[in-house]
């Protein structure tokens, strides 16, 4: 079954919105900014891909935001503006399903809740700390307040998230249970992910302002966080503008890349991680054409989201964005399929084919 | 046999009512409940709330491919092993199909270590170790990584349906073809800060937990895992395997309503509960028994008890969570192996916990050992976030 992308939603480094991340694309430009990282030898700056979400505020009333922390604010925000793109905000959700792809769900209010009690003692644990740390906060938020009523789901697979909860929301309407999933992918920046950056990669780690993710002999990689939502149905009458999720498939690599049309543009998750990188190493030996776009939303569990937001983007365009460190070996040129991979610590593989 | 019915060939659980699923059946026919203070976990509330622990550590377990993992991820491949050695199969076999692994958990992919975020505070520069450890502890790649399994690998964390949830998705992938073999299933382990989450919601009962009586005052925390082991038709029948059972039918819906609390109509669980029997094929009537939800807490018994007595009159339930505690994203899982096992015995154990029926509640569970008639049944989940999950389970018309 090939499910039809009827709108998306972003909020990353690049900004917020799909036209902030088509600048970014055309400029092949993004700066991350810096911030600083408590460690033993004091405070260290280093450069994130924040993301910022006071654009909610354009859909939701502050006062039913007062206790969303930052991730389900970025869950809220990408649902919105993807529900809104597809011209599906305002639609009956009893439906329509939900499921949110993360690396390490909502961090920050995880070491919030931890805070409340190693500070205070655990009879001061605090009840809502604890209640938005889970990780189906996000979910249980995005349906409140959108009325979404059909299945709901979480999932949490590091690097393979977004790859295998997509496996499922085209088994949901497969199935019948849904008419369409609001599918989204949702990582944060917190104090304690810096630091432990900073310890597994030290100064590697707060050096560099731009990443060099085909450089596989270079740590580059820059942390990332943000969201990008996208509305999914099996319903294909009068196209879509954005195409086609075609494919998706996890497994080894060799099995993966077998099943590859050759015509097949490549747009590599390599986010700049000099252990991981050279996975990637296979992909550019000149039969496929490749890109990476990671420079523009930064290193994060969930970033093949953001590279199935760009290919529903060169789609919509009828053009391949060049990558913003320049001209990659490879051959072809034409609008074929897209194939967005994402290699594991296990050196399995996510790869999810979009088309016209 | 319904159309979409998908075989359970295997199955294994541990949980504080015993070390493997015959072990923990035996258990709970006896009535005994397993709860004490905890061992593994120093606290300084002020009111002690006992939990239902595993006694084994876990020293005992032989791995091939598992390096240093969470007691979570030692959990999940302890009742792999079991469910594995119980369906018959082993590890060559399993690495020449197309096997998924699918689990539910809620500790398990938290980063929560509380030893090394002390440590962070202080300005330390804490072991790494820690860190490392909760990034290769994934319940479903820890199960994958032991077996060497390229399938499909999904950690589903959807806090209380977690199990069920991953029950239903493995379900899903072997309908739609994606895997021949699903590994599902569930598993937490108690933590820290579990145990003061629950405690600041003031939803945990310093005593033994009474689903669904009058007197409850709330949920035990408990640890443990379950798995079964899902098979398509094409291969249980090349290898000529019985099914122990089916998954018939199952479903899910958001409340929309609460983060913590269910909605107070049940509207989510009237919704899952119907659209799960439709999709099993099965009827009302059909039914031999649910194995509720039944945390002992006042607003989920209060819904769950209302729901149960409007979709399923007279069909009668049980809360096993009075053997096992609230083991979270195990829950489901461990649940499901009770009723799949209870099926097969024909008979369900006595809710435990429960004594006195609550006057406001519609209906009340199985208040003593009883036969079964009927050759399906029903398992349900409610959780944080307003999901609930069920599942459909029958053991008619093995066509083998």
């Amino acid at each position: 079954m090939k499910l039809s992308i009827k709108g998306m939603g972003v909020v990353g480094g690049f900004g917020c919105g799909t036209d902030t991340l088509l600048s970014a694309l055309s400029s092949g430009q993004c700066a991350p900014q810096n911030v600083s990282v408590k460690t033993s030898q004091g405070s260290l700056d280093m450069a994130v891909f924040c993301a910022e979400t006071s654009r909610l505020e354009e859909f939701v009333n502050k006062k039913a935001l007062r206790r969303a922390d930052h991730f389900s604010k970025m869950a809220l925000l990408g649902s919105h503006l993807a529900l809104q793109d597809a011209g599906k905000l305002e639609e009956d959700h009893s439906r329509m399903g939900i499921i949110v792809a993360t690396g390490y769900g909502a961090t920050r209010t995880t070491y919030a809740f931890l805070d409340s009690f190693i500070l205070d003692g655990d009879t001061f644990s605090s009840p809502t700390c604890f209640s938005h740390s889970v990780h189906n906060a996000a979910v249980a938020s995005v349906s409140e307040l959108l009325n979404i009523t059909g299945p709901g789901l979480t999932v949490s697979q590091f690097e393979m998230s977004v790859a295998s909860a997509l496996l499922t929301a085209r088994c949901w309407l497969e199935e019948g249970s849904v008419d369409s999933v609001l599918f989204g992918a949702i990582d944060e920046y917190c104090d304690v992910l810096g630091y432990c950056w900073h310890r597994y990669f030290g100064n590697r780690a707060t050096a560099p302002h731009s990443m060099d993710p085909l450089n596989f002999d270079l740590q580059s990689a820059i942390p990332g966080e943000g969201a990008a939502f996208f509305v999914l149905s099996d319903d294909d009458r009068g196209g879509s503008r954005y195409g086609f999720i075609k494919d998706i498939r996890l497994g080894r690599m060799d099995q993966c890349i077998e099943a590859v049309d050759r015509g097949t543009t490549f747009f590599l998750g390599a986010d700049g991680h000099k252990e991981c990188g050279a996975r990637y190493r296979r992909f550019l030996s000149g039969h496929f054409r490749t890109e990476c776009y990671t420079p523009l939303y930064g290193s994060l569990p969930i970033g093949p989201a953001f590279d199935i937001a760009i290919a529903a983007l060169s789609i919509k365009n009828g053009k391949i964005f060049p990558s913003p460190r320049g001209k990659n070996e490879g051959q072809g040129t034409g609008m074929g399929s897209i194939c967005c991979v994402k290699v594991g610590d296990r050196e399995e593989l996510g790869m999810v084919t979009l088309e016209a | 046999m319904s159309p979409g019915a998908v075989a359970i060939t295997g199955m294994g659980c541990v949980c504080a009512a015993g070390n493997n699923l015959p072990e923990c059946m035996e258990s709970l026919f006896r009535g005994e409940r397993n709860l004490g203070v905890p061992m593994r976990i120093v606290s300084d509330q002020a009111t002690t709330y006992p939990v239902f622990e595993v006694a084994d550590d876990l020293a005992s377990l032989e791995t091939r491919n598992t390096p240093d993992i969470s007691r979570t991820g030692r959990f999940a491949l302890k009742v792999a092993f079991e469910a594995i050695g119980d369906a018959g199969l082993d590890r060559e076999f399993l690495r020449s199909k197309r096997v998924g692994v699918c689990m539910g958990t809620t500790v398990g992919c938290v980063m929560n270590n509380g030893d090394f975020y002390r440590a962070y505070l202080k300005g330390q520069d804490p072991d790494m170790a820690d860190i490392t450890r909760f990034l290769r502890s994934n319940p479903a790649a820890s199960v994958a990584r032991e077996f060497d399994l390229t399938g499909p690998c999904q950690t589903i964390v959807n806090a209380c349906s977690s199990g069920t949830d991953a029950i239903r998705i493995g379900a899903l992938w072997i309908k739609s073809g994606i895997c021949d073999i699903v590994l599902t299933g569930g598993a937490d382990e108690l933590s820290h800060v579990a145990c003061n989450g629950f405690a600041s919601l003031m939803i945990t009962d310093s005593s033994p937990c009474k689903p669904f009586d009058r007197d409850r005052k709330g949920l035990n925390l408990g640890e443990g895992a379950a798995m079964l082991i899902l098979e398509s038709e094409g291969v249980r029948r090349m290898r000529s395997k019985e099914a122990r059972t089916f998954v018939l039918g199952s479903s899910a819906s958001c409340d929309a309503y609460h983060l913590t609390a269910p909605h107070p109509d049940g509207r989510g669980l009237r919704r899952a509960l119907k659209e799960g029997i439709v999709s099993s094929g099965a009827e009302v009537k059909d039914i031999a028994f649910v194995n509720a939800h039944g945390t002992g807490t006042q607003d989920n018994d209060r819904v769950e008890s209302r729901i149960l007595h409007e979709v399923l009159p007279g069909v009668p339930f049980l809360s096993t969570k009075g053997y096992t505690g609230h083991t979270l994203g195990a829950a489901g899982a461990i649940e499901a192996v009770f009723t799949v096992a209870c099926l097969e015995q024909g008979r369900i154990p006595k809710s435990a916990g429960f004594s006195s029926p609550d006057p406001q509640l519609p209906a009340s569970p199985a208040g003593s050992e009883m036969e079964i008639r009927g050759s399906v049944a029903v398992s349900d989940s409610l959780a944080f976030g307003g999901h609930n999950g069920v599942l459909v389970f029958g053991t008619g018309g093995d066509p083998t």
